[in-house]
Order: structure tokens, then sequence, then C-alpha cells
């Protein structure tokens, strides 16, 4: 019984220890990269950052869903999403505060929400990760549909479509193709036993080490991949067809219990600062044209798919059950 | 008046203990169920939801005969024969069962591997170094628990291996069916080796209603009732089984008694025996090996306050969690009603899907009212609570379960309340299985994982946590620094309760 009250006591002490200078915020961004941007925020206003981050796994849609879960009572004042298109699920369901960032003014207006619901910053592109010593100059892949030629049967692999950009980027295979041609595009990756890994991360680990010939990941896996001297090289998929789907990070406001900490915060994260930091550390493409880091591409210097990220959000829910289906889950 | 009080002072007791495990585990639980859709039964009206089911069992009942043939020879040898430095071998082989299982996985990618671990048989021999040390641990204690003088009997007339076969064995079944059940629903409910291993999984079914573009807890749950189905069968048959019969001892039993001598086949199970252990510890060989690459350099900039953040609740919760299972504990070996119930709502709990729980806990923790509990540290003892209270429960009962009751009934003649009792003669008399049950839940804590990673407060991720979350896209010697710092937590803790333990036996 001494022991229960003790209990009390040091949790109560814990309830207490709270202050009011803090933001919190959720983060599908790669931590090893949304870790220090917090960090130098923490430096620079004072205010304290507690985090939540996702895992490679359930990527975006882990603390998305906790952020719908607790619907009832918000606890996250932003949501720095690591792609644009899952805050519109949150938009629909009431949960985001609207809120034009001034740090923002420079970021060209297709990369933010016109009425304020989200803010684009550095972002990734969709590419195939190839590896040098697996496939030749000559052989070299050039559109997604080629992780489905027979020519690579078992030597090409994708992250579960069911979670983290995949699924997005599957939407806007749909999107562009009709259902029809992608679900006739996700059965031949099935019968070309293409390699379905748990999170792009793994596909990057099966590329670098010449498990398979080439995968589909994210801009950051390929440059942590180059960082790592692994024998890849990166192609922009479809340059001659629909285009490479470009996927800007997106910061948005939520209904949380520190608004103006979370402007702050919101601010920070849609300024030129991070835009830059996040190219050189993440190898994130800047969305400002007047931001050059060396080594990375800008998102102007490839051909891009034209996608409508609200719609690909719709897109992305009404696909989901047919692609539970093909996972077999 | 007073004797009066005194009488209902046990049953106030055992509702309190009862009230801490509804609070925790039930809600939680009817919450989800309660908000399942009407039309919920759909996800099951397909064949391939059975039919993953159907593999799941398969795999995991691959992995509980592995580790009953790995675990029954290594525990009766490592419990009662003459194996040189067998304490120090089975700590090494029990090391990897206090670890979250991916991390294992993960050791195992960084050692040489053959394309074979991306598959079922893989998962398998993940799963089976994962969880044999359980079947180990409970046979190796069941044989150390066996009457001297049935042994000495035996030896008068019998070979060494005879006396195993036909003494020590039986003795040793009820542990070993225990071990086998718990290491089934364990890998039953596996998630990350399967999702990291690409082997598809029934939990991982369940998951994608939670961690997907389409959140849906409810079908989550619905998914979740034939796991939960299994695991009450598989509880059902355990308590059949163990019927009158005592486990293993965290207690009493401990007066020193002669190794059964192998003979001439000492060196031989000997080195079978050694080889298990440094086997077990291969994957932890990974890790350390991938992190002398850099990783302890860069480690400072990571750990964060990730010890911290483990510690405390795990230290907190399992104060908890022995108190609680200290009445619950001595109430199920006393037979008192009511207390089956809340052992079946323990193990309940404690088979369910975690992030089935986890959805559960935000939805009745997450509210204004209770906001100071949601927004820290306390919402991650109220989840091992809920997660882990059958763990000291049970260890508790077997030890009191195995002690006469007469000293209390004798106190209780002379007017001694129920406290008193407690206090005066239950918790002196099983000071140690008391110390044991803490530490026990204090490391099922720390290891945690799939509880947590759902409602853990922001900024206060466990280690666990934060090994996940950096996993994929941190450099992999920094992750596998992590890693080790959590074996070290684990060994430490380990450690420090054997030397605890062997104190109180002193």
């Amino acid at each position: 019984m001494i022991s229960s009250r003790l209990v009390a006591v040091v949790l109560l002490c814990f309830a207490c220890k709270r202050g009011a200078k803090e933001v919190v915020v959720y983060t599908s961004v790669d931590q090893p990269f949304s870790e220090p941007v917090f960090k130098e925020f923490e430096k620079r206003s004072g205010i304290k950052v507690l985090a939540v981050y996702d895992t490679e796994e359930t990527k975006s849609t882990g603390v998305l869903n906790r952020l719908i879960a607790e619907a009832q009572q918000p606890q996250a004042d932003v949501f720095w999403s690591g792609d644009p298109v899952r805050p519109f699920l949150l938009v629909k369901r009431g949960l985001v505060q609207p809120y034009s960032s001034p740090a923002a003014a420079s970021v060209p207006a297709q990369f933010k929400g016109a009425d304020g619901t989200w803010t684009g910053s550095a972002a990734r592109a969709r590419i195939l990760l190839i590896n040098k010593q697996k496939v030749s100059a000559a052989e070299m892949p050039k559109s997604v549909r080629d992780l489905a030629a027979s020519r690579w049967k078992g030597q090409t692999a994708l992250a579960n479509p069911l979670f983290g950009t995949t699924t997005m980027h599957v939407a806007a295979l749909f999107g562009a193709w009709g259902d029809d041609k992608g679900r006739a595009f996700l059965d031949d990756l099935k019968t070309n036993q293409a390699r379905i890994a748990s999170s792009n991360g793994e596909v990057k680990r099966l590329v670098a080490a010449g498990e398979v010939a080439f995968g589909l990941c994210d801009t950051d896996d390929a440059a942590e991949a180059l960082h790592d001297g692994a024998p890849v090289e990166v192609v922009y998929p479809d340059q001659d067809g629909i285009g490479t789907l470009v996927m800007p990070t997106a910061v948005v406001l939520l209904k949380g219990p520190h608004s103006d900490a979370g402007r702050a915060l919101a601010d920070w994260l849609a300024s030129a600062d991070v835009d830059k930091r996040m190219a050189e550390v993440a190898a994130h493409m800047p969305l400002r044209a007047d931001i050059q880091v060396p080594g990375v591409r800008s998102a102007s210097s490839f051909r891009s798919m034209k996608v409508d990220y609200a719609r690909l959000g719709d897109e992305m829910e009404r696909i989901q059950p047919w692609l539970r289906q093909w996972v077999g889950l | 008046m007073g004797r009066a009080l005194k009488r209902a002072e046990e049953h106030l007791a055992l509702a309190g203990a009862g009230f801490v495990i509804c609070a925790t585990a039930l809600l939680p639980l009817v919450a989800v169920v309660a908000g399942a859709p009407l039309s919920g039964f759909a996800p099951l009206a397909s064949a391939s939801p059975w039919l993953l089911l159907l593999r799941s069992c398969a795999l995991a009942a691959a992995v509980t005969a592995c580790a009953l043939l790995l675990g029954v020879p290594l525990g009766m040898l490592l419990g009662r024969a003459n194996i040189p430095g067998k304490r120090a071998a089975l700590l090494l082989h029990a090391l990897p069962a206090f670890l979250p299982p991916f991390l294992l996985a993960l050791g195992w990618f960084y050692l040489p591997h053959p394309d074979a671990l991306f598959s079922s048989v893989g998962a398998i021999g993940v799963e089976t170094f994962a969880f044999a040390p359980i079947v180990t641990a409970l046979v190796a204690l069941a044989v150390q628990a066996i009457d001297p003088s049935m042994e000495e009997a035996g030896r008068l007339s019998a070979p060494p291996w005879k006396v195993a076969v036909r003494i020590v064995l039986p003795v040793a079944w009820p542990a070993a069916a225990l071990g086998a059940l718990l290491v089934f629903a364990l890998s039953l409910s596996e998630l990350g080796v399967p999702m990291f291993l690409r082997i598809r999984a029934y939990p991982a079914a369940v998951f994608s209603r939670l961690g997907a573009i389409d959140y849906s807890p409810g079908e989550a749950a619905v998914l979740a009732m034939p796991l939960i189905a299994v695991a009450l069968a598989l509880l059902a048959v355990e308590r059949s089984i163990g019927a009158g019969r005592s486990f293993a001892v965290l207690g009493l039993r401990s007066e020193e008694r002669a190794a059964l001598n192998l003979g001439r086949f000492r060196w031989t199970a000997t080195v079978i025996c050694w080889a298990a252990a440094v086997a077990s510890v291969l994957p932890i060989a990974g890790l350390a090996r991938m992190a002398l690459r850099g990783g302890f350099a860069q480690i400072g900039d990571w750990l964060g306050a990730g010890i911290g953040n483990s510690v405390v609740p795990a230290a907190l919760a399992a104060t908890l969690l022995t108190a609680v299972g200290l009445i619950l504990g001595r109430s199920m070996a006393r037979g008192r009603p009511g207390s089956g119930w809340f052992d079946a709502l323990a193990v309940f709990a404690f088979v369910t899907p975690a992030a089935v729980l986890g959805v559960g806990i935000i939805d009745v923790w997450n509210r204004p009212a209770t906001h100071a509990v949601y927004r820290t540290v306390a919402i991650l003892v109220i989840g091992f609570a809920a997660r882990y209270a059958v763990i000291p429960a049970r260890a508790i009962a077997v030890a009191i379960a195995q002690g006469s009751p007469h000293l209390e009934e004798a106190a209780a003649v002379q007017g001694a309340g129920f406290f008193l009792r407690l206090r005066r003669i239950v918790v002196p008399l099983h000071g140690r299985a008391l110390l044991g049950a803490w530490l026990l839940a204090f490391v099922f804590c720390l290891r945690d994982l799939e509880t947590v990673i759902l409602f853990y407060p922001p900024g206060s991720a466990p280690l666990t946590v934060r090994i996940l979350t950096l996993e994929a896209n941190g450099a992999p010697p920094v992750v596998a620094a992590l890693s080790l710092v959590q074996c070290g937590m684990v060994a430490a803790a380990i450690a420090a309760g054997a030397v605890a333990l062997a104190g109180a036996r002193r």
C-alpha cells in the first residue's frame, strides 16, 4: 500500500512538471533529420519542443492516425508531414487551424494551400535506386513500369503500398493511368516476384546490398545510400512520360493547446533556413528557386508528375481496400 | 464492528487490485470493442483472413516446437545437471528474451546471413531464439524445485539418464507446457519480426487497420477477435494442464543439493549447453559488430532522455504491479472467489494485440479530465499495468501457493487483520518472490515497444521507441549502439536482481 501511495505521489510530480513554454509536434519526417531542426528551434526560441516521431514502417500514417485517435482532445500543435497529401485527411476531420505563415511567402503557390491549411517545405521525389553492379548502363530502367518487366523478374523491390510514401505513389499512378491499368501494374509486380519490403529504407538496403537490381524509394533514401558509399545510381523515372512524383514536406498548424508556440514552430519549419538545411543534411529538394545546394537537384530541374494533392488524398482512401487485398492483409 | 472491518479488509484489497486491472486493461478493451462498427464483422467474412490466421498459427506452432526442442533439454541440463558455468550459460541464453524481438532480427541481419533469413524459416529461427529462453527458464526452475528425496531414491537404483526421463521430465512437463503456451501466444501476436523479415502474418492485418491510411480501430478490434479466441483457448488448456500442479518457483525450495551427475555425457552436454547460449547472444554480437563502426562516438547525440524515459516508468509500473500482484497472487493461491476472473482479465490483456490495447487507452485516457495523466509518464505506467499485470501476479501466486497457509491462519485466529498479516507474514516470508516478481515486471516494461508506441507522451519516448523510429533512416552503427545500450540496461537489471535475490536467500 505504501508503494502504491509512493507511485501516486511520483506520478503527480511528473504531472506537475510540464511548463507552458513548450510546443508539441508530430512528424513523419525522418527523425535523424527532423530532430536536429527541432533542437535548433529550441536554441533560437527558448521554446521546448516535445516531438513524436513516426516509424519507417508506418511512415506518415502512424502519427497521422494518432492525431485522428486523439481528435477529441488534441495534443499536437503542429504536424510536420513527410508528404503534402496526408494533411488533407486532417483537414477533412476539422483538426487543422488554417495559418498562412509569413515565413513561407517565397514558397511557390503550387506548394502551399491557398486557404492556409498547409505550407510546403523541402521536397523529396520518388526515384528508382539502381545497383550499378547489377545493372549495366545500357540496361538502365527508365520507368516505374520496369519494376514489372520480365527481364528483372525477382530482381526489383518496393515498399509495402499500404504504408508510407508508396501509398501516395500508387494512388498517383492510379490517378494517372486509371484503375484498370493501375491494378494490372500491381498484379504484374506480383507475377514478376517484386519484393515487397517493410519500408523504403529496407528497399535501399536491398539495393545497396545487391539483393535486388533496383527498387523504388525516395530521394532521401538514395542520398543515404550514396553517402554510405553504396554502388548505386539514381534514376528519375518517366521523364519521357508522366513524370516523377514530387512530394514536398508539409507544415500544418493544428488545433492544439499551444497555438502561439505552434505558430512560431510552423514559421521556423516553413522558413528558408529549414528549406536549405534539409537540402544540405537530408538531400531534400529546396522549393525556393534561390536556394542552391551543391549535389542536390531542385524540383524544377526535371519533369514532375502533375498531381492535385487534395484529390490524391481521396484516391488513397478509395483504393485502400483493394490494396489490402493485393497485399494479402 | 472492528472484527467485521478486519474481515472485509481482504475483500477490499482484492477489489482494489481488481480495480487497477479493470481501469487499466478492461476499460480500454471495452472502449475498442464498443467502437466497432455494426457491420464490423465484414473483415472476417472472406476466406483470406482465416487463411492468414492459419498461416500465422502454423508459424507459431513451428516456433513453439523448436522452442520446446531447444528449451526442455537445456532447462533440464542447466537446472539440475553438473554443467560447468551453468548459471552464466542460463543468463546468456535468457538475455534475448528480455529484448524486443525486432532488435534480435536486426542483430541477425547485421551478421553474415543467408537469404533464408528473409523467409518463414528465418522468422522461425529468429523467434525461436527470442522465445525459447522462456521454456528453458521455466523448466530449469521447475526441476530445481523437485523434492530431493524423489531424485535420491531414483539414483540409488537407476543411471542419471533414467532419473532424468522417469523423474525429472514428468515434473518438468507442466512447466514446459506453460512455456509452450506462452511462446505460442507471443509468437502469434508478434508483429515486428514478420514485418522486418517480409513475412505475411495475421497481426499485420490487424495493424494495417491502425497504421494504414484508412484508420479503423473498430475493424482492427474485429480482426483481433480470432487472435483473442485462440489465446483464450490456450488459457483454458493451460488451466487444465496446470490444475493442482505447481510450476516454477521464485521463493521457496532454495536449499542447495548435489547436481545430477551426467557421468561420461557431462562434456558433451556442456558443449551443447554453451553452444546454445552463445548462439542465443549472436544477434547481440551482430549489433556490437555494427556499433563498433563508430556508433558509440555519436551516441550522445541520439540517446536523448531515452534511458530515463525507459527506466522511470518501468520502475513505477513494476512497483504498482508488484503491489497489485501481491494481493491478487495471494488471493489466487488461496483460491479466493473473484481472483480467477481478475487473473483471466489480466491474461486476456496480455495476449490481446498491443496496438488494439493502445487505441483503447487513447480513447479512455485522452480526455480533458485526465489530461494531466495522458500528457505525462503516468500514461506509460497505465499502459504497462494494462499489459503486464499477469506476470507478477502469477509469479507471486506460484510462490505463495507453495507455502503453508497455517501461519496466516494462526495470526488470523489471534485477531490480526489482513493488512497486518500481509505486512508481518506474507511479505517477509515471500520477500525473494516479491523481489523476483518486481524484477520480471520491470524487465518486461523495459523491453516493451508495441504497447506504448501509440501513446507515449510527446518528448518522452522510451529507448525502444527511439531505436525503432531511428532504425530505418538513422546511421546503422548509431542504431546498433543504442540497441546495445538497451541490452546493457536489461543486463544490468538482471544482474542487480540476481545479486539482490542471492542476498535475500542468505
